[in-house]
């Protein structure tokens, strides 16, 4: 590479530091460079780059996909033919009210999404309680059963007809569009309140802003299109029993949502094979068990498409668990541990942690999983953990105290001697990489070979 | 006729998908590199090779004439590495080449007439 570059005399040492070190020339440990080459550590507690990309991607497929509910595929010809009849004068005045529509629609929706952004930090504190999870799953799967048609989520009447009255005008088509969130609520408002908890849990206003801002673009855009071409308006299939499907596809989606928000209250292996079942369920229904049909042919691909994803989800998240690498080897806690590794001079590294934690997770399943950190684990370090998911454990409650530990996860880092470098202590998802530096710096420093 | 369709496919895409997993996570054995499997490497890259006497030998008559460069990750390069080595971590992937050209050309500095020895 260096060649590519035009460098004309690089040399490469095939056998590398081992064989160096073995003939006894000198080396050093410490770094002699000002500023690590590596990249920063980056902040995990947000959406960023394509994660964040594909989220958006699906929510806005979701906006649109809620165009198909019944209770607001009806109402296209209704907008479509208003926005019509008032622009005798052409495609301009169309375009200028589709707008406004679309703006009044992002309107509602983006101030609900900051709102609960804004509520975050209270929301997500009681999102890592067990019972609040479990309440919310329970919403989410009570919403779902509507979706499902086993009863119907109605809004009161006077609501209802306030917000079905048309005024003239471009304030007349924002008005619309702020008010269709709520004619078409009883389809959509289990969604965007599943949405809403999800936002809320995440605690960053831009983010909730532009989560709610795209799913209204995708809400909004297909009336939109239409509105702009209303002579196609007769192509469209009819209503009816195919609509019911696109119901149950979202129940589906809210069900997934519920298995989603108390998975961290059960055990890791529980939480996935249930999320698993959920997606095989989904699945078999909408692919196969369901009977519905309908007068257009992409109907059907839409249910094979569903099936298959389901079934492959279901898949990909039980073979993951399968096929995982192992992990590291973890020591429970005790007095006597810790005295052992001071003799032993071995660094210690104590996990402080819980299951309903995310970063805890995430720590556990890519960090702990490395190979060269597994590796470690087993030789050159005693790896602890403390499990916090239930309350009331005398020791650990000293631990707490004496460690000075205010959150999970919290990872302690002593070194051979016995003392905490508590510079390295970690409080947040690391990766690998970073970790290993970490590990480096706390274990025994090699005494740098003869300066000559 | 639908759900023999579906079902076909659906057959297919869970076997694909477990075929990526399996893919995924197998062990991978790493295969030590023979003599002649670096001799290839570096007459495809077209740089040469020393040795560690070699190497040994130019670095105790002018240490600050060459720069050496560990490409291992920067935990590997903290627990040893040749005195006055600099630390410049890749991994040894097309991607990481291509997108680290940039700062390699910085870290290695204008002289292209340079020494310079990796590892």
């Amino acid at each position: 590479m260096a060649v590519k570059l035009g460098y004309t005399n690089v040399y490469r040492d095939p056998l590398g530091f081992p064989a160096w070190k073995a003939e006894g020339h000198p080396f050093e440990t410490a770094s002699r460079q000002p500023a690590p080459v590596t990249a920063p550590e980056k902040d995990y507690g947000s959406l960023t780059g394509w994660a964040m990309l594909w989220t958006l991607l699906g929510i806005f497929l979701g906006g649109m996909a809620l165009n198909l509910t019944p209770c607001v595929y009806p109402l296209i010809p209704i907008t479509v033919s208003y926005f019509g009849g008032r622009s005798s004068k052409g495609k301009g005045e169309t375009f200028a009210h589709g707008l406004c529509y679309v703006g009044g629609l992002a309107l509602t929706n983006s101030s609900l999404g900051v709102v609960a952004a804004f509520t975050g930090g209270l929301m997500g504190a009681m999102l890592q309680n067990p019972f609040v999870l479990s309440a919310v799953a329970l919403i989410l799967l009570a919403f779902a059963t509507s979706m499902f048609g086993f009863w119907e989520f109605k809004l009161p009447n006077g609501l209802t007809q306030a917000a079905s009255k048309s005024y003239t005008g471009y304030f007349g088509s924002v008005f619309m569009g702020i008010t269709l969130g709520v004619v078409a609520a009883p389809c959509i408002g289990p969604f965007v309140l599943g949405l809403l908890t999800w936002v809320a849990g995440m605690g960053n206003p831009y983010l909730g802003f532009l989560v709610f801002f795209t799913l209204s673009v995708g809400l909004g855009l297909p009336l939109f299109v239409l509105a702009l071409f209303s002579g196609k308006l007769d192509r469209l299939p009819r209503s009816g029993e195919w609509m019911v499907w696109v119901r149950k596809l979202m129940g589906w989606v809210l069900v997934g949502m519920a298995a989603y928000f108390i998975r961290p209250v059960m055990s890791q292996t529980m939480g996935n094979v249930v999320l698993a079942a959920v997606a095989l369920g989904a699945g078999l229904h909408l692919g196969w068990i369901d009977r519905s049909q309908a007068n257009f042919k992409a109907f059907g691909w839409m249910k094979t498409v569903a099936g298959i994803a389901g079934l492959v989800t279901a898949t990909v998240l039980i073979g993951s668990m399968l096929m995982a690498a192992p992990g590291a080897f973890w020591h429970p806690y005790s007095d006597q541990l810790l005295k052992e590794a001071v003799v032993q001079k071995k660094p210690v590294i104590i996990d402080f942690s819980a299951a309903w934690c995310a970063p805890c997770r995430e720590l556990d399943e890519i960090t702990f999983r490395d190979p060269e950190i597994v590796k470690r684990s087993k030789k050159d370090f005693i790896f602890v953990k403390v499990d916090l998911t239930r309350k009331g454990n005398p020791v650990y409650e000293r631990l707490l105290k004496q460690f000075d530990v205010r959150g999970v996860p919290t990872v302690v880092f002593i070194n051979p001697e016995g003392k905490e470098r508590r510079d390295l202590r970690l409080v947040d998802f690391l990766p690998p990489g970073s970790f290993l530096v970490r590990m480096t710096k706390i274990s025994r420093p090699l005494t740098d070979g003869p300066s000559n | 006729m639908q759900r023999t369709r579906t079902t076909i496919l659906a057959v297919l895409a869970v076997g694909i998908a477990v075929y990526a997993l399996w893919f995924q996570s197998r062990p991978v054995v790493l295969k030590t590199a023979t003599h002649e499997d670096v001799l290839a490497e570096a007459e495809k890259g077209g740089y040469r090779l020393i040795d560690t006497g070699k190497l040994w030998e130019q670095y105790r008559k002018k240490p600050n004439d060459m720069f050496i460069v560990d490409t291992r990750q920067e935990w590997e390069y903290r627990t040893g590495h040749i005195k006055g080595a600099a630390n410049f971590p890749m991994e040894p992937t097309w991607y990481s080449r291509w997108k680290e050209r940039g700062a390699m050309e910085k870290f290695l500095g204008p002289d292209k007439n340079r020494f310079l020895v990796f590892y």
